[in-house]
Parts: C-alpha cells; sequence; structure tokens
C-alpha cells in the first residue's frame, strides 16, 4: 500500500517538467569567523544574557563547584539530577551533593525510564548538564544526546545549570554541524538551546519557563 | 477545525468591528516588522542572505523527488520509520492506529500546522482519543474551538478573561486570575501532567535534510522538545516539500526562518533528530514515524507557476507585512493558513470553489513577495489564480464568473478596441453614468456598475472627451 503510493507520488513529481537549479551565490563569511577567542566568549555571553540567561565564569574544576554551591543554595535547590556527560561526569556531583547537603542523582541511578521519568519531572529542583558546544553567533547552547545526556535533563526541571569548558565556545551554528554530522556517528539528537523556555502567546506579555526551564545558567569554566 | 473558507467576508466584516482584534492588528505585525528589520542586520549582506533562502528553496523543488528520496534511505538508515500517505485520511488513519495499537488513549501535538491542515484533531475525538495541544497559544484557540488568528500567535487577541473562564471551565484552574503569567503556569502545571504520562507525541517538522536523514524542529516553548523525550513513540508529520539538501542549507533556512518570524536570532530551541532514540538511552522515542504527506502537492507541483506556492517555509513574515491581513487578522481566512501564503495554499489544496475570497483579497502593493526569504511572488501568483478563476479551469475546481459577467467584459473590449464605437459610446452613456455622480465622483452606477463603484474612487466624466477638447483646441 504504502509503496505503491511512494512510487506513484515520486513518478508524478518526476513526471513532471523540471525546474532549473538556480545558480548558488557568494555570501560574504559570518562577522564570527573574524573574532578571537575571548572576543567569541564575550559575544556568546553577551547574546545569552539578551535572553535572560545567566552567565558565569570561572578558573578552574574548583571555582565551578564553589560558584554552583551558591548557586543552587541561591536557588533553594534540594534535589538535582546531573548527566554523566564528559563535562559534569569529572566533577562527581553525586559525591559533591552530600558535602553540601544537597541529593544529586545520575540517570544510572534509576532502573528504568519510568523511575527516571518520575524523579525529573516530579521530585527534582535542577538538572546539572556540561554542553558540547557554545555558540556565539546567538548564545546557543549545543547539547548532542546519547546514553549520557539524557534529553530531559536540560528540560524537565524548572533550572538548568550548563557547565561549559571555554574552549567549547565557537563562532557559528556550521561550526557545530560540520563536527558532529561528518562520519557515521550521528547522535539520535542535537538540541540548541538558547535562553530558558519562554512564550507570549497570551497578549503578547512575555514570560519564562513556559513548558522547560524558568531560568537558564550558564558557567564557563576556563 | 472546522473548515471556513467560505465565509472569507463575513468573518472580515465582523472582524473589522473586533476591537480585541483591533489591538493585536495595530500592534503585532508592526513589532514583528521592525523587529525582523533589526534581526536582518545581523547579517553581513541581509539582501544576499535573503536572496539565499530562495535559492536553496528553489534547489529543493527542482531536486524534490530525488531529496526525497535521498532523505528517506538516510531516515531509515538511521532507524525511523517512513511513511507515505497519499492524503489526509491516510496520514490521520495512520497516527490512529499507531494509538489503537499501542492503546495510548491520548496524543499530544507540538504546534504544527499539517496536522491542522490534515483534521487530526477531528479524526482522534471522532474515534474517542484525547488531543491535546501542547503550544500555548494552539491549547488556548483548541479549549475556545477557534482556528488560529495569527501563525505564531493563534490566540495572542484573545483576551484574559476569556482564557481565565475557559481555563476554569475545561482544565480545573481553581483561583481566577487574569495575570498572563498565572495563567501561562495554569497551562504549564496542566500540561506538565500529559508530558509525563505520554505514549505518543506528534510533532510538524520544520526541514528534513536529505543528507543525514534529519528531522529539525524550531520552538520557543519546550512542548515539542518534551513530545520527542518523553514518550515511546514519536509521530512527526512532513509535507513533500519540506526536504532540503543538506546540513549547511539547513543552518541558513534556520536563520531566515527564525528572524522573519519573530525577529529571533534563532528560537529558544531548536532539535534535530536522526532516528529514534539509540538502545542505550533512557529517554527519547523508541519509535520514530516520519510520515511523509502529499495530500495534492504533487498536483500543485505539475503547474511550475503553482509549484512556486512550496518554496513556503511558514515563517508568518508575509502576514506582518500584509495590510490586508492588518485589517482582518487570522480569523476570514477560515483555516490553518492565514495571510498570503494562507491565500494561495488555501485555494490550491482546498479548490478555487471554496476559497474565491482568498485570491482576491489582495491588494497587489508587493510587500509580501519583497519580504518573503523563500523567494514566492505571491501577487504574481494570485494574479495567476484570478486567471485561473476566470477560465474556469477545473484542475483547481474553478468556478467561472456568470456569464452576465463575462457577456459584459466582452462587449466592454469590442468597444473600447474600436476608436469609433468608444467615441460613440462614451458620448451616449456619459449622461447616464453621470447620474450617479456627487461632488466630481462616482458614487452609484447602474446596474453592475453599482458594486464595481462601491470600493472605488472614480471620477464624473467630464463633458467633453480628450479627443473633442483636441480637435477643439486646434480648431481655435
Amino acid at each position: 500500500m504504502t509503496k505503491s503510493t511512494k512510487d506513484e507520488l515520486l513518478n508524478r513529481l518526476k513526471d513532471a517538467q523540471t525546474g532549473k537549479i538556480p545558480a548558488r551565490i557568494d555570501l560574504p563569511p559570518p562577522f564570527e569567523n573574524a573574532l578571537s577567542k575571548e572576543e567569541l566568549i564575550e559575544k556568546f555571553t553577551n547574546k545569552l544574557i539578551e535572553q535572560e540567561g545567566v552567565v558565569y565564569r570561572t578558573n578552574n574544576q574548583t571555582g565551578t563547584l564553589e560558584k554552583l554551591a551558591q548557586i543552587l543554595a541561591q536557588e533553594g535547590v534540594k534535589k538535582a539530577m546531573a548527566a554523566e556527560d564528559d563535562v559534569v561526569k569529572p566533577l562527581d556531583l553525586p559525591a559533591w551533593g552530600k558535602h553540601q547537603g544537597i541529593e544529586i542523582t545520575t540517570q544510572f541511578d534509576y532502573k528504568n525510564r519510568e523511575s527516571f521519568k518520575e524523579s525529573i519531572f516530579n521530585q527534582v529542583d535542577a538538572g546539572i548538564t556540561g554542553a558540547d558546544f557554545a555558540i556565539a553567533e546567538s548564545g546557543t547552547l549545543a547539547l548532542v544526546h546519547d546514553k549520557y545526556q539524557a534529553r530531559l535533563i536540560s528540560l524537565a526541571p524548572i533550572l538548568h545549570i550548563a557547565v561549559v569548558p571555554v574552549e567549547r565556545v565557537v563562532p557559528v551554528y556550521e561550526s557545530v554541524t560540520e563536527k558532529v554530522y561528518q562520519g557515521d556517528n550521528t547522535p539520535s539528537q542535537l538540541t540548541l538551546i538558547t535562553g530558558p523556555s519562554m512564550t507570549a502567546d497570551i497578549q503578547g506579555i512575555m514570560f519564562k519557563g513556559m513548558h522547560g526551564p524558568r531560568r537558564l545558567i550558564v558557567i564557563l569554566m576556563d | 477545525m472546522e473548515i471556513k473558507t467560505e465565509q472569507f467576508v463575513e468573518t472580515a466584516k465582523r472582524e473589522l468591528k473586533n476591537p480585541n482584534s483591533r489591538i493585536f492588528l495595530n500592534l503585532l505585525p508592526v513589532v514583528l516588522s521592525s523587529l525582523r528589520e533589526l534581526a536582518m542586520e545581523t547579517f553581513p549582506d541581509p539582501d544576499a542572505a535573503q536572496e539565499m533562502g530562495g535559492i536553496i528553496r528553489g534547489e529543493a523543488l527542482a531536486r524534490l523527488p530525488e531529496l526525497l528520496e535521498t532523505f528517506e534511505k538516510n531516515a531509515s538508515a538511521a532507524g525511523a520509520k517512513i511513511y507515505w500517505a497519499k492524503d489526509s485520511q491516510a496520514a490521520n488513519e495512520y497516527i490512529l492506529n499507531l494509538v489503537l495499537e499501542n492503546q495510548a488513549g491520548y496524543i499530544t501535538k507540538g504546534k504544527s500546522m499539517v496536522t491542522e491542515e490534515m483534521g487530526l484533531n477531528e479524526l482522534m475525538i471522532k474515534n474517542g482519543i484525547e488531543v491535546w495541544e501542547t503550544d500555548l497559544g494552539e491549547f488556548i484557540a483548541q479549549l475556545l474551538a477557534r482556528p488560529p488568528f495569527h501563525i505564531v500567535g493563534p490566540a495572542v487577541n484573545v483576551p484574559v478573561d476569556q482564557i481565565r473562564d475557559v481555563f476554569m471551565e475545561k482544565i480545573g484552574l481553581d483561583k481566577p486570575t487574569t495575570d498572563p503569567v498565572e495563567l501561562g503556569y495554569a497551562a504549564r502545571r496542566f500540561l506538565r501532567d500529559k508530558f509525563h504520562e505520554m505514549k505518543i507525541g506528534v510533532t510538524g517538522v520544520n526541514f528534513a535534510v536529505a543528507e543525514t536523514g534529519t528531522i529539525i524542529n524550531v520552538e520557543n516553548e519546550g512542548n515539542i522538545r518534551f513530545n520527542k523525550s518523553s514518550p515511546k513513540i514519536q509521530v512527526s508529520v512532513m509535507t513533500i516539500e519540506k526536504v532540503i539538501p543538506d546540513m549547511k542549507d539547513a543552518m541558513h533556512l534556520l536563520r531566515l526562518l527564525c528572524r522573519n518570524c519573530t525577529g529571533q536570532h534563532i528560537g529558544s530551541y531548536v532539535t534535530m533528530d536522526t532516528g529514534p532514540k539509540k538502545e542505550d538511552e533512557i529517554d527519547g522515542p523508541e519509535e520514530l514515524h516520519i510520515i511523509i504527506l502529499d495530500n495534492g502537492r504533487s498536483q500543485i507541483f505539475q503547474d511550475t507557476q503553482t509549484r512556486e506556492v512550496l518554496r513556503c517555509i511558514r515563517c508568518g513574515g508575509c502576514l506582518n507585512i500584509c495590510p490586508v491581513y492588518g485589517m482582518i487578522g487570522g480569523y476570514p481566512y477560515g483555516w490553518a493558513y492565514s495571510g498570503p501564503m494562507g491565500q494561495l495554499l488555501a485555494p490550491l489544496l482546498l479548490g478555487l470553489n471554496r476559497c474565491h475570497d482568498h485570491i482576491w483579497a489582495c491588494t497587489s502593493c508587493q510587500a509580501c513577495k519583497v519580504n518573503c526569504p523563500a523567494g514566492i511572488d505571491h501577487p504574481g501568483l494570485l494574479l495567476y489564480l484570478r486567471n485561473k478563476e476566470v477560465e474556469g479551469d477545473s484542475s483547481l475546481k474553478a468556478v467561472p464568473p456568470a456569464w452576465t459577467e463575462s457577456l459584459s467584459y466582452k462587449v466592454f473590449s469590442r468597444i473600447a478596441s474600436n476608436p469609433m464605437l468608444w467615441r460613440l459610446t462614451s458620448k451616449l452613456m456619459r449622461p447616464v453614468i453621470n447620474r450617479g455622480a456627487k461632488d466630481g465622483k462616482l458614487k452609484k452606477g447602474p446596474g453592475p456598475l453599482a458594486d464595481w463603484l462601491k470600493g472605488r474612487d472614480f471620477p464624473e466624466m467630464p463633458e467633453k472627451t480628450f479627443h473633442e477638447r483636441w480637435s477643439e483646441l486646434k480648431r481655435s
């Protein structure tokens, strides 16, 4: 059934008069390509702040943990879930959390999808993740989802904290897609995040935290 | 959603007097258009960037069958299940079967225009399946059973007290409030449980990348992300023209889409899915179904003129700049698609017989064409469709004008193309026509001219024609 629909459709398209492929034009390179590393970081920061994201910068892992402790205290977080990606895992947040009096779990603490979902939807106050890239162009985080980077951690809790090593700041979207979509190891999902979840659907009044996080805090780590 | 395209004029008349719509029509298009202008300046060469959008869309259509095959091959290789649907019915039934097989009970939808085109909600409800729109604007429009007012703000014109009342009646809002933020959070709480327990999530698609078999969605609220993260089954519906060559093109169109839509540089969330989740991932869909829907588009594709409509990327930029939309808003268009793009899509998808007013509600000012990031000449195509209607083109289900109208044009053209006849008739008709004149303007006319003159400032016929004056001047 579906096979014949497909053939019928494609044949109809192929039988139609073919259109001309328009010639491509050369676009000037994006402004971001000319920026230095520090300028890229500055642009990323400013762009994300425009979207009401909060950005901190720290010098090392110790500084990051100090900042994190401060944020969690300020935001009144009692329970959080952390990803297991290559930025956050080395911080060993579950063990660190115990000293801080904050319960931090990872997805591997849950025996199945259901218990993981119950926790991320209804129990934790914050999701903590790394990021694979930070894009200067628009203050955007790029998260490659895989076994170590569950999708809901950066989405379901009301607060999302992302830790990003400064060397991961790149100029434009293409800097990300060229790396992610080369070779065979294509991720099931790549997510670009620019600021907290938002809407302006009632009377054009904009507010944050429609379905996803109300707050997005990024710690840029040197 | 009930299709009300035939009620264009009466809805437009009502909307012209609707103060709630007026507030937003005086504001929204202006604000969005100026945000768009600012956002376009972030391109090193905004005009070239816009032109490139048209080039990419042009190439995508020129290579459409080939790109669809490549997309299917790559998406299937990544584990997605592809279903080719001839029409809405086939697509709806495919989704219904999935719901029944998996005893899903309800489905949630990310904002998608195509599922509105399909009438998916109606079929689900008829079969006892609940459907929840999860975009806040669509959610409110659904509760109130209204068509979208604007492609980006489907319910932006609805007053807060109406939202309060419908929330209290239908989603158990317990404390009455008219604070937009509080109302938003009430919807968040209500839909959150739906997101948690959902088995099937349905989304549309903004771009389908042939090179990688990836589907891309752009949003601000996070509802589409939930639809792609929480359920075990994800169904994403794309129409055939959504496919584009490669990821580089996708990123360029993404920039153009967001800038032309809301004046944002990028939506809060962009998700790019290649196949379902991998075995070892804890969330994301175990099954990713991609429905490739035709629903008459391969027919539209046959004519190289109407084919141009398929360039559209649904940014809504043409709505914000359109002087007609700016007066009447989205309701008169009576369906999922409004503004200039709706004036083209609705007649082509539903037939000219159901959308007569759509092709005439245009001043040919060209603003939409100038703004379009996909290179569509809306006014030119509307003229083309008007021509088709007058010809009574059966493939577009055109109803030609009454024979009296055709006859009067024939008579007129006969007279107007013969100088002798023309001079004689003008002389004879002058007193008849000028009978309806007031302050030098024709207000009323004889017979069918009366309607024609209603919306036009036509000067009274002068006492002497140019030729009469010319020969008098020469004589003196």
